[in-house]
């Protein structure tokens, strides 16, 4: 044992540091080095020592439990509800000794990595919970005389033998310190991971875990006491505007000239190609940036093609060989080798789509006179954000300090750590010596973010003569997922992690398409799907490196994948003279598919049948109406949707009238919050299905406002019905805030087919692509 | 120097007349609750309410609101407490309805539209204090110069918070 030591349980080390007058505390901190050497990139910058890090559970005397996470919420509550429930579950606490999450600041939390996938991160509190809650049995056998064996825990009291001692109690006096053993890199994209396996309460024991536990950060938001981003204010704060390149491609020929009549208190900066214009007062700047922006001359670049012949681009003008094909996990048999009954052939096309963010980006940057940074922001992925900014800088993590706040969601855009704005705001604190907030406008939050990923896919599926599937053939091809570079840091011309190609490997950096899309139909004997990926178009061309930047947004790339794969199901389904909800359970063998399809078509009020639908039509002033299904496997999630919807053939107008959802997505943490993620996600789901598309030129991304890109409005929500079915015997934490966005699309879709008796193979289902559906 | 009623005070200002009243309530008033969505009027995350109707603060110029009264979310539970006609004391540390149901209801996911939200529903609610779905729908979707926007699709929750705000401002009408 070492100095001060006391016990040791499931590789963690209990030791006490002091005794105290007063209070006392125990604090689970990081014991083991985690591997510092980490990615090869990180070599170059000074690292952080991990070993030094804030505490991820702390426990009060008066039993008081705070817990630290580098996760941040953006409205999805889980780790205000969701974290502390697991936490308090696993501890044997009360909800309400839960006081305290601290989240997010790099100074502040312990484990770094990205905000997605929740539930999967929680498992690191899960087992820190679990291994403090072993801990402070053996410690508490220790105090009271009695053996482990006979010791239990409830509501925070731990008992046994007659006696008895609470967490505080414990703790009271003393300074101890549980040490913990992780793996992983801090400011890698994924952060850290809780090594150890200690036992978890089993899920028949769950007191806390399945309440519908409200969400305590909404009182100091909707009352108007919380401090969002935007409202940060430092002393001697500058409000700049960037003056974005004219392209995507552009590089500056010359900055306007400032009339400094007109904006005395207005400054323009330069570094590079990153133009900006700063003044102490918001709307000077703003104002002056107009000015000096339309009188700055950019260098002409034409390198997209428009966004009317992006998929005539991808089929016909991308060398899909250049990049390694990647095969699909399921693939079997020879599904190129067999030839069915009946044929399906089909092209789908999805679209360029934008996170668009309600409030566009802001940041404060303060770079101080000993190089040292704060970062004021909000960021999916902190720790990271961090390492990019000191790479930027070239100087060590250990100067930069990320703060983060509540703000605007954008669905997985800074989940590799910049959403846009960061940078820009720390590059003109150095220039100008000063801290800078730079809050981007509209226009650049649509034209210089990242945008989720076009992508086409060639589906063939062959039936066999008793009209099931017997081969399933699928090619999904688009530009990367992910391009994680700071795009203010680029223009500057500072250094940044290598753009997203076939042999980059860092984080989610890859030029490589993966079959995203789980398959599920485990009956049909041949499958065969392969992922193509090339560079980020326009990308190479562009003389400063940017083009189409892609990244990660909500169910990323399975949307891609997924929407395609169900519609041809419903294609092949019709092909076969087969209702498509039944088509789906002749294919599927887990029984939760069966049980969700089966509990689908109860609530859906699904009416089986063929499709099309008898009284389609495609042409014609009067409404006719179709039903679409649609599945999905994600995260251990099992998910189904139907949705019931109107066409008007002339004119080509889409109302979705009912969306139905089921979910098995294995223990519920938190059913009301669940519930409110599944309705927004799907909301959001039939916004991207019917209005969403990025347009460029060929320069430059048109689509720069809510006007030319528009997403659902009030008015155009269906009926939702949301029903959360758990297969109430598997132990498994799924996840419920992805999916449910991608499953509107492929049922709209698919009920558009039954509607109209025309496929539509292209997202959105707007008038113009209807039309064109229609007239084939 | 303008001046400006905030909130019940009234508040001399720096700012040029042609300054949006977005600018001016955040950065000189330290008012916050108004967001920047989008400056173009077509997303509703700065609306107050002027006289008690529905405005845009980005594209409203201070010169426009002399001599009117402007109310910010932060401004609501002072409304209500008048409203009712409740002492300092019944108010203190009371919500306004909207705020309230937003709360119980659990609207929000990200919540960056919310305050405009909460804005239309209160101008909407003391307009017609029993209103339909479809009254809902169209005071925040046809009523202004645009939609109230939503990204994280919280459109469903934010139903349900606004038939719960209309039944809270009933019973507080009632106690």
């Amino acid at each position: 044992m070492n100095a001060g030591e006391i016990l040791s349980v499931h590789e963690a080390r209990v030791s006490r540091r002091g005794f105290l007058g007063s209070g006392g505390a125990l604090a689970v901190v990081i014991g083991l080095h985690p591997s510092l050497a980490g990615q090869a990139l990180a070599a170059e910058a000074v690292q952080v020592d991990a070993t030094r890090l804030p505490s991820w559970i702390e426990i009060a005397a008066d039993n008081a439990v705070t817990i630290r996470t580098g996760k941040c919420d953006f409205g999805q509550s889980s780790i205000y509800t969701a974290y502390r429930q697991i936490v308090a579950e696993e501890l044997g606490v009360s909800i309400d000794a839960m006081k305290t999450v601290i989240s997010g600041d790099t100074d502040t939390t312990p484990e770094g990595g990205g905000t997605f996938g929740l539930l999967r991160s929680a498992q690191n509190l899960r087992k820190v919970a679990a291994i403090t809650r072993e801990a402070a049995l053996e410690l508490a056998s220790q105090t009271l005389g009695v053996a482990r064996s006979a010791l239990s825990v409830k509501d925070g009291v731990i008992s046994g033998g007659g006696k008895s001692v609470t967490y505080g109690q414990l703790v009271a006096g003393q300074d101890l310190q549980l040490a913990i053993k992780v793996s992983g890199d801090l400011n890698a994209p994924f952060g850290l991971r809780v090594e150890g396996n200690p036992p978890f309460k089993p899920r028949s024991e769950y007191t806390i875990i399945g309440k519908p536990v409200t969400n305590p950060s909404l009182e100091p938001k909707m009352s108007g006491k919380a401090k969002w981003i935007g409202d940060v204010k430092l002393p001697g704060m500058l409000h700049a505007r960037v003056i974005h390149p004219a392209t995507l491609g552009s590089t500056l020929v010359s900055a306007g000239k400032l009339d400094s009549a007109q904006f005395p208190g207005a400054r323009v900066v330069t570094v590079g190609n990153l133009l900006a214009v700063v003044s102490p007062n918001e709307w000077e700047a703003v104002q002056a940036a107009q000015q000096v922006g339309g009188e700055t001359q950019w260098s002409e670049w034409a390198g997209l093609p428009e966004s009317g012949q992006l998929f005539d681009h991808m089929r016909n003008a991308i060398d899909w060989a250049e990049y390694p094909a990647r095969p699909g996990r399921a693939n079997k048999g020879d599904a190129k080798g067999v030839k069915g009954a009946r044929t399906l052939i089909a092209a789908y096309g999805m679209p360029f789509q934008k996170h668009a963010p309600i409030s566009p980006m802001v940041s404060v940057g303060d770079v101080r006179p000993d190089g040292s940074v704060t970062l004021h922001t909000i960021s999916q992925n902190p720790q990271h954000l961090r390492r990019m900014i000191a790479r930027m800088l070239v100087t060590g993590e250990d100067k930069v300090v990320v703060k983060t706040y509540p703000g605007s969601g954008h669905y997985g855009r800074s989940n590799g750590g910049s959403a846009g704005s960061e940078d820009e705001a720390v590059i003109l604190s150095r220039e100008l010596k000063r801290p800078v907030r730079v809050q981007w406008m509209r226009a650049d939050d649509m034209q210089w973010s990242t945008q989720s990923s076009a992508s086409v896919a060639d589906i063939r599926i062959e039936l066999g003569d008793d009209g099931r599937i017997a081969a399933y053939e699928a090619a999904h091809r688009g530009p990367p997922m992910q391009d994680d570079r700071l795009v203010g840091a680029m223009l500057a011309g500072l250094p940044v992690i290598d753009a997203p190609s076939a042999e980059t490997t860092y984080g989610f950096q890859s030029g490589l398409v993966n079959i995203a899309d789980t398959w599920v139909y485990a009956k049909v004997d041949n499958v065969f799907e392969q992922g193509h990926g090339a560079g980020q178009i326009g990308q190479k061309a562009s003389p400063i490196g940017v083009g189409l930047r892609d990244h990660s947004m909500r169910t990323p790339i399975q949307f891609q994948q997924n929407c395609p794969r169900e519609l041809a199901i419903s294609e092949a389904a019709a092909l076969a003279g087969k209702d498509a909800l039944q088509f789906r359970l002749d294919h599927v063998t887990d029984p939760r598919f069966t049980a969700v399809l089966e509990r689908l078509r109860k609530e859906s009020g699904w009416d089986t049948r063929p499709s099309p639908a008898p009284a389609a039509r495609s042409t014609g002033k009067a409404v006719v109406r179709g039903r679409g299904v649609s599945i999905m496997l994600r995260d251990n999630g099992y998910w189904a949707c139907a949705a019931h919807i109107a066409v008007t053939p002339d004119g080509g107008e889409v109302k979705v009238e009912r969306v139905t959802i089921v979910a098995d997505v294995g223990v519920v943490i938190n059913p009301l919050q669940l519930r409110r993620q599944i309705q927004a996600g799907c909301l959001m789901g039939v916004s991207q299905a019917l209005f969403e598309e990025v347009t460029f030129d060929k320069g430059a991304i048109t689509s720069t406002d809510w006007a030319g890109y528009p997403i659902l409005t009030m008015q155009d929500m269906p009926e939702l019905r949301v029903v959360i079915a758990s297969d109430p015997t598997t132990d498994e934490y799924g996840q419920g805030s992805e999916s449910a966005n991608a499953l509107a699309a492929p049922a709209i879709a698919a009920a558009f087919h039954d509607a109209t008796g025309k496929p539509i193979r292209r997202l959105p289902l707007r008038p113009e692509h209807v039309a064109a559906a229609l007239s084939v | 120097m303008p001046r400006i009623t905030v909130n019940d005070v009234e508040r001399e200002v720096s700012a040029s007349p042609d300054t949006p009243l977005l600018y001016v309530l955040r950065n000189e008033l330290d008012v916050m609750t108004p967001k920047f969505g989008c400056g173009l009027a077509q997303c509703g995350a700065c609306s107050v309410l002027l006289d008690g109707e529905e405005v845009r603060a980005c594209i409203t110029p201070i010169e426009a609101v002399a001599g009117k009264a402007v109310t910010t979310v932060d401004g609501l539970p002072a409304r209500w407490a008048k409203q009712r006609g409740l002492s300092p004391q019944q108010a203190a540390g009371k919500l306004h309805p909207v705020q309230q149901a937003w709360i119980e209801e659990q609207v929000p996911q990200c919540g960056i539209c919310q305050f405009g939200m909460m804005i239309k529903i209160t101008e909407l609610l003391e307009q017609n204090a029993k209103p339909s779905d479809a009254d809902i729908k169209a005071a925040l979707t046809t009523s202004g110069p645009s939609p109230h926007l939503c990204r994280c699709g919280s459109y469903a929750a934010i139903l349900e918070g606004a038939q719960r705000a209309a039944k809270l401002m009933a019973q507080g009408a009632e106690a």
